[in-house]
């Protein structure tokens, strides 16, 4: 039952979500319903007001926000936040902090040493997102498109267990959503789970194993795709907008 | 040629100066501290080899050291003020550095006379090098040797992992959380490194000018130290090099016949240079 | 125990001055976001402008003294606006902080140079008077610094809640863009916050030559460092701020150096803003509105 509150404003009221390993979690829900505060709140950058946070069996709520990467939470943004001033592969050496990189290298190796050691792990994130020929650049100068695959690189660059995408999809063509579905479901069978925050239901329908819809910071409505598709209060909440 | 001599002292030193700056720059701290570790570093230096007998290689050893743990000391405060809070907090800690060493007096009789720091009158006599016969020179060979160290340790973290998490942390720190990035360790290891440096910079400042002061480490130092890898831009190490040439060359050499109103000219040329060129000479923390 | 309140009593009317240095420095970061770094300079060079006065007119009455060095104030702070916040973009986060540094250096060094270093004397009013209710006295010259300080006080925020100017401002303070779409002009909110602000710290320069009886340009520095630890202290933004931390600084020194002198002061008054800092770094009020 977490809830996140500022002042008098809930924008998470009393959520209740579980994510089984291996699935494809969307959530989904009208402007302001409480989305990115919920995926704020899981990452650790906002305290919950009340409620806990249980990752893989352990209440992470403690944790700060560096600490649950390591615990194997990612997540992307949904204005992208790239290092612009560091080069594509930068973005990506800085982002290789998860516990398995770490145990790797020994301290001193790991932060002072140069780039040759980490360049088959980097070169693999490169080819999975089609940058490699573009490693050296800065990210401020790539295209948007670009910027959006970094975006997701980075947060594979740790090697999540549980990846949060925050509207990975806004302003792609369906040719291009098209590509991000494959990524993503190639990347649920490459062993993540992941929680997928979405308004195009162009991707959510086509990708989740199952959903939950929110609508002024409460979960109105869980279920399989098309059980959500055919919800009246959903169609309620978004005022018949999107199309299912 | 002594003069030139004395020149490269003091451009090697305040390059030291310089360098503990920008690595704390680089994670977006803007630290007026840094001429508060270096006052440390001078009386902490000149208090070994004067009073203590001390030799000047293990003193400026300590003198680092001493930089390092007053730095760290600030870097944890410092994480919890934000932005222009920094400057002030930091600009607050290098005044009240300074009005220490001007309460301060420790003397022992050494023969016929009293030696070491006394309150305003300020630390006289720090003559190691004179004494133990060291030429102009060879001061200025033996202080570019450890400005050319420094640089070259801080060119080395620039190409490693450590640099560039130093820069990404001084981009976005949100971002650079949720990748994983401690920004507490981040932030403090950069200052605690920038205060070593600063030590050891006063450490030779206060041998090589043999008298210091509370008054040679006030705001106006404070504004050098973090000028210069402002002018000279943060995409290397070189930048502030050039910049501290330019800033003490220029104002020494190139306006030695204005004579007092050398200061007066440095305010002038700083808000010329930030009307004319905000984003400094060298140009953005662009870097490939 | 007398002198514990003797000293805090002094302190507190004293510290009215630092209550005026404080809100020139928190009204222009309110509205700009910016810090001034050459607020407390200018506010000396006002009152040493002040001192002009005597040059044309020997026998000058003090008013006379302090009411040009509150127009020479206003004037620096226009030139200071010009010099750092007219052309630098104000989007540039280290420019304009760096200029208005440079001016500090600068507004000092000519201080010093055309007075080359000598502590000028300072008009006084009131300094022969003293109220005295038994052994506690109270100083009339602090009497009238502290009373002329609460009347700029009054009159600032009469303008900022009265006038359409200081309306302006606060909506400028509040939201930018949005107070721009209104048809404020940006520009010209700044330019009048960095007059009215220099106003006010031309006046608080000659109280504070009035109190202390000389004008010497190793005001500066300490007067902006206290000055910042005020605005913090205060909370960065809020006027309200501004005037309690400078009455709280100005009693807290003045018992400080009651107990340990002169000299190590300053010290306890720099150990006050880091316990500030660390334990409330919002600052005792909270900003005023925006940010």
């Amino acid at each position: 039952m977490l809830s996140r509150h500022f002042g008098g404003v809930r924008a998470v009221d009393g959520l209740d979500l579980e994510v089984r390993e291996g699935q494809i979690f969307g959530l989904i829900g009208p402007n302001g319903s409480g989305k990115s505060t919920t995926v704020n709140v899981i990452t650790g950058l906002l305290p919950p007001t009340a409620g806990a946070i249980v990752f893989r069996g352990r209440d992470i709520g403690a944790l700060p926000t560096h600490l649950r990467l390591r615990e194997g939470i990612a997540r992307t943004f949904q204005n992208i936040r790239l290092f612009g001033q560091l080069s594509v592969w930068q973005n990506l050496w800085v982002a290789q902090n998860s516990a398995e990189d770490r145990a790797r290298q020994g301290f001193l190796p790991r932060w002072l040493g140069g780039q040759g050691r980490v360049r088959e792990d980097i070169g693999r994130l490169l080819e999975f997102s089609g940058l490699a020929h573009k490693q050296d650049e800065l990210a401020a100068n790539l295209a948007f498109g670009e910027q959006r695959r970094l975006e997701l690189a980075r947060a594979l660059a740790a090697r999540p267990k549980l990846l949060l995408l925050d509207e990975p999809a806004a302003g792609m063509n369906s040719e291009e959503i098209g590509q991000l579905r494959e990524r993503i479901l190639k990347l649920r069978s490459g062993g993540v789970t992941i929680l997928l925050v979405e308004h195009v239901m162009e991707l959510v329908m086509g990708v989740t194993d199952r959903i939950a819809v929110l609508n002024f910071g409460q979960k109105i409505a869980e279920g399989t795709p098309a059980a959500i598709r055919a919800d009246p209060a959903v169609r309620k909440a978004y005022l018949g907008g999107e199309a299912a | 040629m002594d003069f030139y001599f004395g020149l490269a002292q003091l451009i090697g030193v305040h390059t030291l100066l310089g360098l503990s700056a920008y690595i704390v720059l680089l994670t977006g701290q803007v630290s007026l501290a840094q001429a508060g570790f270096f006052a440390v570093g001078a009386y902490v230096a000149g208090m070994l080899t004067v009073l203590a007998g001390w030799h000047i290689v293990p003193a400026l050893g300590v003198s680092a050291m001493s930089g390092a743990a007053v730095a760290c000391a600030v870097g944890f405060p410092a994480l919890r003020v934000k932005g222009l809070m920094l400057v002030i907090a930091t600009l607050a800690f290098g005044e009240g550095v300074r009005l220490f060493f001007f309460n301060f007096d420790y003397q022992i009789a050494k023969g016929e006379i009293q030696v070491g720091p006394l309150g305003g009158e300020g630390f006289r006599q720090i003559r190691f090098f004179p004494e133990n016969g060291w030429e102009t020179w060879e001061v200025m060979y033996f202080i570019w040797a450890i400005v050319i160290a420094a640089m070259a340790l801080l060119w080395w973290f620039d190409r490693s992992r450590y640099g560039t998490v130093l820069r990404a942390v001084g981009e976005d720190e949100l971002a650079a959380q949720s990748v994983g990035i401690n920004l507490t360790a981040v932030k403090v290891s950069a200052m605690t490194v920038g205060g070593a440096i600063a030590g050891v910079g006063g450490g030779l400042y206060a041998h090589y000018t043999t008298h210091i002061e509370h008054l040679s480490f006030n705001i106006l130092l404070a504004t050098f130290a973090i000028a210069y890898p402002i002018v000279g831009g943060l995409r290397s190490v070189f930048g502030t090099l050039l910049a501290v040439i330019f800033v003490q060359g220029f104002l020494v050499e190139g306006l030695r016949f204005l004579g007092d109103w050398r200061n007066l000219l440095f305010g002038a040329l700083i808000v010329l240079a930030m009307n004319l060129r905000p984003e400094g000479i060298l140009g953005g923390r662009r870097r490939a | 125990m007398l002198d514990f309140f003797q000293a805090v009593s002094d302190g507190v009317l004293f510290g009215a001055t630092y209550a005026l240095i404080g809100i020139g420095f928190t009204l222009v970061f309110g509205v700009m976001h910016k810090i001034n770094m050459a607020y407390a300079a200018a506010s000396v060079g006002g009152a040493y402008a002040g001192l002009l006065v005597l040059q044309v007119m020997a026998g000058a009455p003090p008013w006379v003294v302090f009411s040009c060095a509150f127009l020479a104030g206003g004037l620096l702070g226009w030139m200071v606006y010009v010099t750092c916040f007219h052309f630098i973009p104000l989007s540039s986060p280290l420019a304009p902080l760096m200029s208005t540094v440079g001016m500090l250096l600068l507004i000092d060094e000519v201080i010093v140079h055309l007075t080359a270093g000598m502590p000028q004397a300072y008009p006084a009013l009131f300094d022969d008077v003293m109220l005295s209710m038994g052994e506690f006295t109270l100083r009339g010259d602090l009497m009238l610094v502290f009373g002329v300080s609460v009347l700029a006080m009054i009159a600032l925020l009469l303008l900022l809640y009265r006038t359409r100017l200081g309306l302006a401002t606060r909506a400028v303070a509040q939201q930018p863009v949005a107070a721009q779409l209104c048809g404020i002009r940006l520009a010209r909110v700044n330019v009048l916050t960095f007059v009215v602000t220099g106003l006010l710290g031309g006046l608080a320069g000659a109280l504070v030559g009035a109190s202390v009886g000389t004008l010497s340009p190793l005001l500066t520095v300490p007067l902006t460092i206290k000055g910042l630890i005020v605005t913090v202290i205060g909370g960065l933004g809020s006027i309200p701020g501004a005037i309690v931390a400078g009455l709280l600084v100005g009693g807290f020194e003045n018992v400080l150096q009651l107990y340990r002198g002169v000299t190590e002061r300053d010290l306890y008054v720099m150990l006050l803003l880091f316990a500030f800092l660390i334990f409330r770094p919002a600052g005792l009020f909270a900003p005023r509105g925006g940010h």
